[in-house]
């Protein structure tokens, strides 16, 4: 399958510290991947290089055949690479609909027509309270992000990040914090997202991961170990050494 | 009552510079003590328009707004940008030293002296209502801060910028992943705040006078807004702004012998009970 996103020998250091060494990664088109490791591994640092949060000291990334190695945080988000982040009351003081409107907006890229009111942009706060509605969120959608509870919340980033209308979406553990019952709804909802959305998932709760991934990618100290379907990771003893425990798939 | 309105008339000029120290000290976290110099630049273009170029009173002031607004897009583009993440103290030290030099540059390119400033026949003069002598200029400087602490209202809570600005302030890295180009957020926002401390500036001439220390003769005056009325508050700021001219112009009247010390005083007790500010700090309620 043709690869939508890849990195070519990226490597990030912090003064003497290097974070990520040499990683070549190559996400096919409609793929369902994750990327785990132990802490410290360097996955958030790999997904900031991709994101352009972080630029590499060496390397590149590529963007469905584009190199977007030097291009801003919002440019890739225009070209369709969105993510997640672990952050708590995403813009806490606005409404959820005011917030996904907005993402919609900006995917539509409406200009300098900075100065409309936003709830005057009629189709993009339409689209935005039907996003609401396929994420069962329309209830909330005149809430404040700061009044909802935690599981909500991180269902509302999984919302402007859909808005986006993402090719590839990275989903920076979606589930931490967020209670059994309502992570499994998240997780529900994420498996339902079209094929035409690529995921590439960081998670450290590996039920979620092996009920979810259909490929895994294992950093381990900044660098890849290894690459595989979710049967063979499981069965491979240096994962089980460096991350699993042996415990788990006794 | 005449005292009152006059005191009313110095706390709304008061808005109208500070309001833009605000917007950047509150929602962009930047401590800008050089507000007052984009507000002198204001100051002198304007008088530079009016008396030198002949312009109109009309055209000359947002002219001379636009001016400090230009400047500010230029410094933040070229300066302002990279102390975003530094510590308060670098930003204050920074922006003092941008004070000192904006001082120098005005007594090289005007001397020391007072700028005078003609207003025009229609803002002259003052008419008398029951137990109060309306100044006209008092009343059009009250006009224009009610019409502009709505419209930024509106504009932080409405508009689409507002609602970039609001996501920017609150998350940058968050507001990039949705694509929006906070750089060019805070520049506009920059240079909104700049723009209205040049209008503040402009029409502030004739109330406040204009001369080389004006940066520093009125920079504890916009702080104790922003202080008391809670940065990034727009509430805070206009009701803020108004307590201390009424304060300050009651203060001078009644009890000359102790002069400024009245608005220090107001100060202190205000943010012993309430450090946040009266309002809190707040993305632009």
């Amino acid at each position: 399958m043709t690869a939508v996103l890849e990195t070519r020998g990226l490597v990030k250091q912090f003064g003497g510290f290097i974070a990520t060494s040499d990683v070549s990664l190559s996400v096919a088109a409609g793929a369902r991947h994750a990327l785990i490791g132990p802490n410290g591994a360097g996955k958030t640092t790999l997904i900031n290089l991709l994101t352009g949060f972080l630029e590499p000291n060496a390397g590149a990334v590529i963007l469905k055949g584009e190199d977007v190695t030097h291009l801003a945080q919002h440019q890739r988000v225009k070209r369709g690479l969105v993510r997640t982040f672990q952050i708590n009351r995403l813009f806490a003081d606005m409404t959820v609909l005011e917030s996904v409107t907005l993402s919609v907006c900006e995917r539509l890229g409406y200009g300098w027509n900075w100065w409309r009111p936003l709830a005057a942009h009629g189709a993009a706060v339409d689209e935005a309270a039907e996003l609401l509605g396929t994420l069962r969120l329309l209830d909330v959608a005149h809430e404040k992000t700061r009044n909802l509870a935690y599981g909500r919340q991180r269902m509302i980033e999984i919302a402007l990040a859909l808005a986006a209308k993402p090719q590839v979406l990275l989903l920076d553990e979606p589930a931490a914090g967020v209670p059994t019952g309502e992570s499994r709804e998240l997780f529900d909802t994420i498996a339902r997202l079209p094929r035409e959305v690529t995921i590439l998932l960081i998670e450290h709760d590996m039920e979620l991961v092996f009920r979810f991934a259909e490929r895994i990618t294992v950093l381990v100290g900044g660098a890849l170990l290894t690459e595989d379907v979710p049967e063979v990771i499981a069965k491979d003893k240096r994962v089980k050494e460096v991350y699993l425990g042996e415990a788990l798939h006794d | 009552m005449t005292i009152v309105f006059d005191g009313v008339a110095a706390g709304m000029l008061l808005f109208l510079i500070s309001i833009g120290l605000s917007v950047t000290l509150g929602l962009m976290n930047f401590v800008n003590l050089a507000h007052g110099a984009f507000a002198m630049l204001g100051g002198y273009v304007c008088v530079l328009l009016l008396g030198q170029a002949g312009w109109p009173f009309l055209l000359a002031v947002p002219t001379a707004a636009a001016a400090a607004a230009l400047a500010g897009v230029v410094l933040e583009r070229t300066l302002y940008r990279r102390l975003y993440a530094a510590s308060h103290l670098d930003q204050v030290l920074f922006s003092i030293g941008i004070v000192f030099m904006s001082i120098s540059a005005a007594h090289y390119f005007f001397g020391a002296r007072q700028q005078p400033i003609m207003l025009p026949d229609f803002l002259l003069g003052q008419f008398v209502l029951p137990g109060i002598d309306v100044g006209i200029y008092r009343l059009f400087l009250i006009v224009i801060g009610l019409g502009l602490a709505y419209g930024l209202h509106w504009m932080v809570r409405r508009t689409r910028f507002g609602a970039q600005l609001r996501a920017a302030v609150d998350n940058p890295r968050a507001a990039r992943g949705l694509g929006i180009d906070v750089d060019r957020v805070f520049t506009l926002a920059f240079a909104l705040g700049s723009g209205l401390a040049g209008l503040g500036g402009a029409l502030g001439v004739e109330m406040l006078g204009l001369d080389p220390g004006f940066p520093v003769k009125y920079m504890v005056y916009f702080l104790i807004v922003v202080a008391v009325g809670g940065s990034g508050n727009i509430h805070g700021s206009l009701i803020a702004s108004l307590m201390l001219g009424l304060f300050d112009v009651c203060g001078k009247y009644y009890l000359p012998q102790v002069g400024a010390f009245i608005i220090y005083a107001v100060m202190v007790v205000m943010l012993i009970f309430k450090p946040q500010g009266l309002f809190g700090r707040s993305a632009a309620k």
